[in-house]
Formats: structure tokens, C-alpha cells, sequence
């Protein structure tokens, strides 16, 4: 056995040659620092060694007032952003199935994926400008009805929903993508056969589109319920100014701000790895739900 | 043959299309307006003028000689274009290796990389890590910096997958060697997946700022994204373009710090522009081979 081994190795040693840097990356770049988070239960010392210091930055984490309003943040502000925008890409995807032009429907799609490649720090400029009060293109329209113009981006009632519309401003178009995937590989037969029985665009939506992209759907669902403590990090952080900080400040954002800013390193690093070990644990739940449900795990 | 389509249903639906779109571009759309408007109507301009007054390319021409603009451009260019090569060197070699099904040790491999998707050291460990490599403050700081992307290492096997064997075959008969298989023929074949992957790295180069934010700290160093935050953030002309060029009312000094804003956004949002056409049709297809969410 250990010689038939030994010969596949020595067979393919190419191969393991031109997957070494690759490795040695993954090493570097992700298991080194895995490694380093270890200093969440140290203390890090300047010179000579770290101490070790067992759970104190997580009980110093878990008694304090900020954190648990950054933990409670990340919590809405993925929920309202999760519950509100799930929905919109499907429909998005079934108006554009209804759509019998296809160089309209290709010229929308063309348009609509578009902001999923710019950076959010271009979008916080876009989303800035268009909100500024009084002179932001929405509070032109506002005045325009006599209504008062609101400072979106620095009121705490708006700033969430700031979020929760410009995340769908950037993704609704790349997220119907799966959708319209899973649309167009519904055989035409049954539409035919639903056409014949007079059935109207309506009752073919319901009762034939819809049924043949439930999988898709449940599958899109459970992913973004594991990556649920992912509220948006870069969003947050380019949208973020001191007259929201309580109320938009999320577990990522803490980390920089506190860990890595004002040098708490392993109260920064503590954070981070309670958020990646709930991610964790809701990845796998998930991956699990997802293979009972659909058949399929995530990977 | 499909229901006929051309009930009011219909139309309502070809309308919400047309605004979602409008929607989608008209804030682009404005900052263009903003960026062209000439300096005696800029006062005025706002979210919603939809024609430039007094047409001008002078901001451009302004804001392309502010030093740090034009820096940050560079640095832009060449880290996208240095960290696309790395990158696409060694994601084809992971992938060509990794989609050999018979190699030993293979799913250990594949669950060491599907591993750093689900979970991470975190900032702090990264930054820790970058100061004693000696990276911080250099180019290969955000060159480097997870230089192989699990997801589209995954995306790219996909597409290798559907290399056929017997080609590969044949040229290991004619004696090539697996770099020269990799290079000569695998990429060459797969052109969709090489491009798909490629802008999913350019694009994710070129919009990047947070590490390039932390890791460096020498401003002739900034890329372009970096230099676009502190004029958002800050918003103060006096310190974006230098107190000096300030005092001494430069052209720079004249511009209006909206149409400056406009302008950087939309410099930096070109070559998106530009290659986003061509590209549109590898993007989707990528997000389908990739099932997993990036």
C-alpha cells in the first residue's frame, strides 16, 4: 500500500510542485492568521512574550455596554436587510421573464448589474450626494411636494434604511442572475401546454415558474442565513459618520475601530473571533438544513 | 408559443423595468452632469439638473493635475495589474492541479482551501501578520494579500473541468510537461473561465481600499479608491488638494468641491465602464458556475 502511494506521488510530483505555492499561500494568507487570533486570549505585550490571559477579553467583551449594542446592530441591521431584500430579485427575475422583447429585456439586464461592480466607496458618494439635504436629488423632489427635506445620512430614524436601499441598489440586478438562470431552464412544453388550457401570464407565473425555482430559492435563503452576521462591513464603514455611530456600528466596524484604531488588539481580536465563531456554527447548521432540505449541501 | 403578452400586466411591468434601470444609473448619470458643468453654474447644479451648464472638461483637466490624484491613479493601475498576473498564475496552477481527480491527498487539499471560506483569522491577525513579513507600507502588502481567492479557485476548476481529457492526454504523450500542458493548453482552451476570473480579481483590485487603507501608510503609495474616501470623508478641499495649493489659489483651488467629488468618482468608475460590456457576458456566466456565494 505505502509503496503504491509513494509511486502516485512520485508519479504526479509536477503536479504537487505547482500546487506548493498555492498551499504555502493558503498557509500565509489564512491559517497563519488563524493561528494569530490565539492573542484573543493573551495579552499582548511589547516586548517579550505574550501572556496568555484565558477568556478575560471575552468576559470584559460580553460586560460591555458598546459591544452589546454593536452585537445588537449587526443583528438588525442583517435581518432588515435580509427579510426586506430576499424577495425583490425574484420578482425582479419573473418581471424580466414576462418581458417578450429580448433586446429590452437584455438592455434592462445589461443596466441593472452594473452597480454590482462599483465599490462602496463610490456608492457612499453616489448615495451621499443624492441624499444631502436640501440640494440631494431626493429632497429636491420632497420640497417639490412641500414636504421637508430630510438629512437622511445623518439622521438615526433613516440611516438603516439607507442601508437596506442602497445594498438593494447594488445587488438586486446581480442577484437575480440565479433566478432568470433557473427560469430559463424551464422547458417551453409546459407553457405551451398551459397556453393551449388557456391559462393567463398570471396563472403560468404561479403555477409554473414559480414551483421550478423554489429550490433556488431555498437554496439562496439558507446561504445568506449563513452569512448572516456578515451585515455588510464596507457598506457600514464608508456610510458611517459620528451622528449615527450607536445606532449603525456593527461587530466589523468595532473591531477596526477599537481593536485595531485604538490598539485593544486582543479585545479587537476577541470580537472578531466570537462574530467567526457564530458564523461558523451557522454556516455548518445551515449546510446541514440545506442537505436535508434540497439534497444538496452548500459546498 | 407563450400566453400572448400585451394586457396592461404587460406594460406596467415594461414600465417598473424602465424605472428600476433609471434608477440604477441615474445617480451615475448626475455626477457625470455635475463633473461637466462649467464653474459659473456649478453653484446651482444639484441632484436634479439633468443637462451641464456651460459645458466644460476643465475639472477633469484640474483634478487629474492634483498630485495625489494622479498618484493614486497610477498605483491603481499598476496593483490591479501586478496582483491580476500573481493571481492568475497561481489560481490556474491550484486549479489545473486540483481538478486531476486521482491525485493523492486531493479532498484534503480541496478542505484546507474550503476551510478559509468559512472561517478567519481576522483583521488584527492579518495586520499582525503583514507587520512581521515586513510587508506594511509596500506595494506587496495589498499585491499579495490573499493572493489566491478560494471562490474563484473554485469557479476556475469548474471550468477546467470541462477541458476534455483526451486533449491533455495526448500532449503528455507528445511529451509535455504539466506546466506546459497548464499553459499551452489548458488556458488557451478555456478563455471563458481565464476571463471570468480575471475581471472578478481586476474588478475586486481595482475597487479595493480598506487594506490599502491599514497596510499603507506613505500617501504617494495610495491607490486611487483611497484618495476617493478621503475626499468623501473628509470632504474638506483645503486639506484634498493641500493647504499650499490652497493658499496660493491654484487652478485646483477654484474648482468647487462638488464638481471635484463628481469628477473622482466618475475617473475612477472608467474603466468599469469601459471593459463592462465586453465582460458582461463571462460575469453572469461565472456567477452560475460559482454557486457560492462570494
Amino acid at each position: 500500500m505505502a509503496s503504491s502511494v509513494r509511486k502516485r506521488i512520485v508519479k504526479d510530483r509536477q503536479m504537487y510542485l505547482m500546487l506548493l505555492p498555492v498551499i504555502l499561500f493558503f498557509i500565509i494568507w489564512h491559517y497563519i492568521p488563524m493561528w494569530g487570533a490565539r492573542i484573543a486570549f493573551q495579552d499582548v505585550r511589547y516586548v517579550g512574550a505574550n501572556q496568555w490571559a484565558g477568556v478575560k477579553h471575552f468576559k470584559m467583551l460580553f460586560s460591555s455596554p458598546v459591544f452589546f449594542n454593536v452585537f445588537k446592530n449587526t443583528l438588525i441591521i442583517s435581518a432588515m436587510k435580509m427579510f426586506i431584500i430576499f424577495p425583490l430579485p425574484i420578482i425582479l427575475a419573473f418581471m424580466l421573464n414576462e418581458v417578450s422583447s429580448t433586446g429590452y429585456r437584455k438592455g434592462i439586464q445589461s443596466v441593472i448589474y452594473l452597480p454590482h461592480f462599483l465599490s462602496w466607496v463610490v456608492i457612499a458618494g453616489l448615495f451621499i450626494s443624492m441624499l444631502a439635504s436640501p440640494d440631494g436629488a431626493v429632497n429636491k423632489v420632497r420640497i417639490f411636494f412641500h414636504l421637508k427635506p430630510i438629512s437622511y445620512m445623518t439622521s438615526t430614524h433613516h440611516i438603516r434604511w439607507v442601508f437596506v436601499f442602497s445594498e438593494i441598489w447594488r445587488s438586486i440586478g446581480w442577484d437575480s442572475i440565479l433566478y432568470i438562470a433557473a427560469i430559463n431552464s424551464i422547458s417551453p412544453t409546459l407553457y405551451e401546454a398551459a397556453t393551449i388550457d388557456g391559462a393567463t401570464p398570471l396563472q403560468q407565473a404561479f403555477n409554473i415558474t414559480l414551483p421550478a425555482i423554489v429550490p433556488t430559492i431555498i437554496t439562496v435563503f439558507i446561504l445568506n442565513l449563513g452569512f448572516f452576521m456578515n451585515a455588510g462591513f464596507d457598506q457600514v464603514f464608508n456610510m458611517m459618520n459620528d451622528a449615527v455611530i450607536n445606532t449603525v456600528d456593527i461587530i466589523d466596524t468595532y473591531v477596526y475601530r477599537v481593536g485595531l484604531m485604538q490598539g485593544n488588539y486582543s479585545l479587537g481580536t476577541a470580537a472578531g473571533l466570537f462574530k467567526g465563531v457564530i458564523g461558523l456554527f451557522l454556516i455548518l447548521s445551515t449546510d446541514k438544513l440545506s442537505r436535508k432540505v434540497t439534497g444538496e449541501g452548500v459546498w | 408559443m407563450r400566453a400572448k403578452r400585451n394586457g396592461i400586466g404587460h406594460y406596467s411591468i415594461i414600465i417598473l423595468l424602465l424605472i428600476t434601470a433609471i434608477v440604477m444609473v441615474y445617480p451615475l448619470y448626475n455626477q457625470l452632469v455635475i463633473s461637466l458643468t462649467g464653474s459659473d453654474y456649478i453653484v446651482e447644479a444639484n441632484g436634479t439638473t439633468l443637462v451641464p451648464h456651460g459645458f466644460t472638461l476643465n475639472t477633469y483637466r484640474n483634478v487629474l493635475a492634483i498630485p495625489k490624484v494622479a498618484r493614486g491613479v497610477l498605483n491603481s493601475i499598476f496593483i490591479t495589474a501586478a496582483g491580476l498576473v500573481i493571481n492568475i498564475i497561481f489560481t490556474s496552477m491550484g486549479a489545473y492541479v486540483l481538478t486531476k481527480r486521482n491525485l493523492y491527498g486531493r479532498s484534503f487539499f480541496i478542505t484546507m482551501i474550503v476551510i478559509t471560506m468559512i472561517f478567519e483569522g481576522g483583521l488584527i491577525p492579518d495586520y499582525f501578520l503583514m507587520r512581521r513579513l515586513h510587508l506594511l507600507n509596500t506595494y506587496w502588502s495589498v499585491i499579495l494579500y490573499k493572493a489566491v481567492n478560494p471562490y474563484y479557485l473554485i469557479i476556475l476548476m469548474r471550468f477546467f473541468d470541462q477541458v476534455p481529457p483526451s486533449l491533455i492526454e495526448a500532449a503528455r504523450i507528445d511529451g509535455y510537461n504539466e506546466t506546459k500542458i497548464l499553459f499551452k493548453i489548458v488556458i488557451p482552451v478555456s478563455v471563458a473561465g481565464i476571463a471570468t476570473v480575471s475581471l472578478f480579481y481586476g474588478v475586486f483590485h481595482w475597487n479595493e481600499y480598506f487594506r490599502a487603507m491599514i497596510y499603507l501608510t506613505d500617501e504617494g503609495k495610495f491607490p486611487l479608491q483611497v484618495v476617493l474616501r478621503e475626499l468623501l470623508i473628509s470632504a474638506e478641499k483645503a486639506s484634498f488638494i493641500g493647504s499650499m495649493n490652497y493658499l496660493k489659489g491654484t487652478a485646483a483651488a477654484q474648482l468647487d468641491i462638488k464638481a471635484i467629488k463628481a469628477a473622482l468618482i466618475i475617473i475612477s468608475i472608467i474603466p468599469i465602464l469601459v471593459f463592462y460590456p465586453f465582460v458582461l457576458k463571462f460575469f453572469v456566466k461565472g456567477r452560475l458556475q460559482g454557486s457560492v456565494k462570494e
